[in-house]
């Protein structure tokens, strides 16, 4: 379980999160979506619980089973590089692939990664046969074999937003925390995209995290809602309180009824 | 299974390679251009003269070459631009220098050692301190730290100022593999040693520019925050890179040093050298393996020989640098399959050079038109 407590973030004048406190993972695999107007504190959240950004006071908590017992773990100082090897990976709004490489190498360099390979100079990058099987699953996994050898600058942009998520599920998360991933991509290719990140986390029952606009997604696809709103914790629990809080709809939409 | 020519599978592209270390092969036509720039470089003592060029000024240039191929590891892969390499040239030269003047280090051999440990162990410290810094701050850092050895070396007496040190023992030139030898065996003996010293170098970097620490490189350079948050250690990996660069800077120097007997700051330690470094890597071509050590040579060239042909000498180099930037971004090396495709071409369809003709004089047209309507409007104003 991944635990933000009172998390706080101020930039000058706005206190972005201010004292978060929220559970990811209370159940393995749980799929948990943040949602909340604009400013609300969602990406900040994001940055704070996978080191992008340091909090001005909290925690960032992993709770880890251990001989029947829970054990806890305080990684606010880690760094983010650190707590992707301890299995918190993140995607980012705005697409973040390596654009001059193919789309195997980008999901190859991910790989190599997660594979402790990084630091061989003598070998050569694809002749490592363990990580060359995962690149082959993943690619197979988000459909992409078929664009393999295509650059990822030329790539239309939903291929790109696979693409990023491919490479998060090379690095075998634990906790996967993806930023808007369909932000940005048609309407009709939205299920698509989070339909195909929903299979391979429940493959590997990775515990995703998903700040999303589109209540529709959310109302299908979440076990559990979480609903930010000025850098705090409005509502949190099942996907229905869309339906059935007044105020909710209130503050996702803007309106005062 | 024949070894050749070898036929692989890479990423869905069948390609023919000509395998040379584990895993790694050359083209058929690459193969052509390694084999005879091998041919080139054992016979350069002997055929340079026959053609009319130095051969000694030669082998500076494929030194400085050297120094550049290592700077092209940062230039290249992490996308780091450092304005500040001779720092590693000029520290592996002083390396050779201040053993062999202060310590009595008569042989070459370790002189060379003593100029890679202090060479590369400036790049060690330096690198600590830039590996953060991206772009303009990164270029900047690095050139002050060039300039801080430089302006030290410049006003210290134990580095014998401006003057510089002779790299001599009791008025000998040092022994090599322990050897006394003459003038031109010496030269000769030290040549052929950095030569294969320098193919095993090649050799070691085009297998680190393939590897997986090659790719972790590339990923920082094309997105450091990505490769941050697939797991590399951004800021180590960088350090780690920056000190291979320095080594080939700094064995480089080294040999420079036991080439001309003689150092002082301002061939070598000097900042105007490191921008002259960067600019061999975009003359040869920093997009490939070799192209900067090109570079090196034609540079080392251009500047010394074109003060015999014209009085602004100077203003040649400059003008060059200009025209690769313009018509040929990617160095005298990178652009050769381009070469190579168009003349392909014209040989399939000569008709076509006509095209080439009229469309490169219509952008001169054009060109000319654009800078006088220029000139009128600064002269004239809008009409």
């Amino acid at each position: 379980m991944l635990e933000a407590r009172e998390l706080r973030k101020e930039f000058g004048e706005l206190r972005a999160t201010d004292d978060v406190s929220v559970r990811f993972g209370k159940t393995e695999g749980e799929r948990v979506f943040i949602v909340g107007p604009n400013g609300a504190g969602k990406t900040t959240l994001v940055n704070l619980l996978t080191g992008l950004l340091e909090p001005d006071r909290g925690e960032v908590v992993v709770h880890r089973e251990q001989n029947g017992s829970t054990v806890e773990r305080d990684i606010t100082e880690m760094a983010p590089e650190k707590r992707v090897k301890a299995g918190l990976v993140r995607s980012f709004q705005i697409v973040h692939v390596f654009e001059e490489m193919t789309v195997r190498e980008n999901v190859r360099t991910a790989a190599l990664s997660r594979h402790e390979k990084t630091l061989s100079m003598r070998s050569r990058d694809d002749g490592h046969g363990d990580v060359e099987r995962d690149v082959d699953d993943l690619l197979a996994d988000f459909r992409l074999e078929g664009i393999e050898g295509e650059i990822a600058e030329t790539l239309p942009h939903g291929d790109r937003k696979l693409l990023d998520v491919a490479m998060s599920f090379a690095l075998d998360p634990e906790y996967l925390l993806l930023d808007e991933p369909t932000s940005g991509v048609a309407t009709q290719e939205k299920e698509y995209v989070i339909e195909t990140i929903v299979e391979a986390s429940e493959a590997e029952s990775v515990t995703t995290v998903t700040i999303e606009h589109d209540m529709d997604l959310v109302k299908e696809y979440a076990d559990r809602l979480v609903v930010l709103h000025d850098g705090q914790v409005f509502r949190e629990g099942d996907p229905d309180l869309l339906e059935t809080d007044p105020d909710l709809r209130r503050v996702l939409l803007g309106v005062d009824e | 299974m024949s070894r050749f020519p070898l036929v692989e599978d890479r990423d869905g592209q069948t390609v023919v390679r000509i395998p040379l270390t584990r895993g790694l092969g050359l083209t058929p036509l690459q193969t052509v251009f390694a084999f005879l720039g091998l041919v080139g470089l054992f016979a350069l003592p002997f055929l340079a003269g026959l053609v009319g060029l130095s051969w000694e000024r030669l082998f500076r240039g494929i030194l400085f070459g050297l120094a550049a191929v290592g700077l092209n590891l940062l230039l290249r892969h992490t996308e780091l631009v450092s304005f500040g390499h001779a720092a590693f040239f000029g520290g592996g030269a002083y390396g050779v220098a201040v053993l062999a003047a202060h310590y009595n280090v008569s042989e070459g051999l370790l002189l060379l050692l003593g100029a890679v440990i202090v060479g590369t162990t400036l790049a060690v410290v330096i690198g600590y301190f830039v590996a953060g810094y991206v772009d303009i701050y990164f270029a900047l850092l690095t050139l002050a730290f060039n300039q801080v050895l430089f302006a030290t070396v410049f006003r210290s007496g134990f580095f014998n100022y401006n003057d510089g040190l002779q790299v001599r023992i009791g008025g000998d030139r040092p022994t090599l593999f322990f050897l006394e030898w003459t003038t031109l065996g010496y030269d000769l003996v030290l040549y052929y040693t950095t030569i294969v010293l320098m193919l095993v170098m090649l050799l070691a970097m085009w297998k680190l520019i393939n590897s997986p620490f090659g790719r972790a490189l590339d990923a920082i350079g094309q997105d450091r925050t990505r490769a941050r948050f697939i797991g590399i250690p951004v800021e180590k990996y960088v350090w780690l890179s920056f000190t291979i660069s320095g080594l080939y800077g700094a064995f480089a120097g080294g040999v420079y040093a036991l080439l001309r007997l003689h150092v002082q700051p301002e061939p070598t330690l000097y900042v105007f050298v490191s921008g002259e470094i960067l600019f061999m890597a975009i003359l040869g071509g920093f997009t490939t393996l070799v192209g900067p050590l090109i570079g090196g040579i034609i540079l080392v060239y251009l500047l010394e020989a074109a003060r015999f042909w014209v009085e602004y000498y100077h203003a040649l180099t400059g003008l060059v640098l200009l025209a690769i930037v313009f018509f040929m971004p990617k160095g005298i090396v990178g652009s050769l399959p381009d070469f190579n495709a168009w003349v392909a071409g014209r040989v399939r369809e000569p008709g076509r050079l006509q095209e080439d003709v009229r469309s490169a004089t219509a952008a001169v047209r054009e060109g000319v038109d654009r800078a006088t309507t220029t000139v009128r409007i600064i002269v004239f104003g809008v009409k």
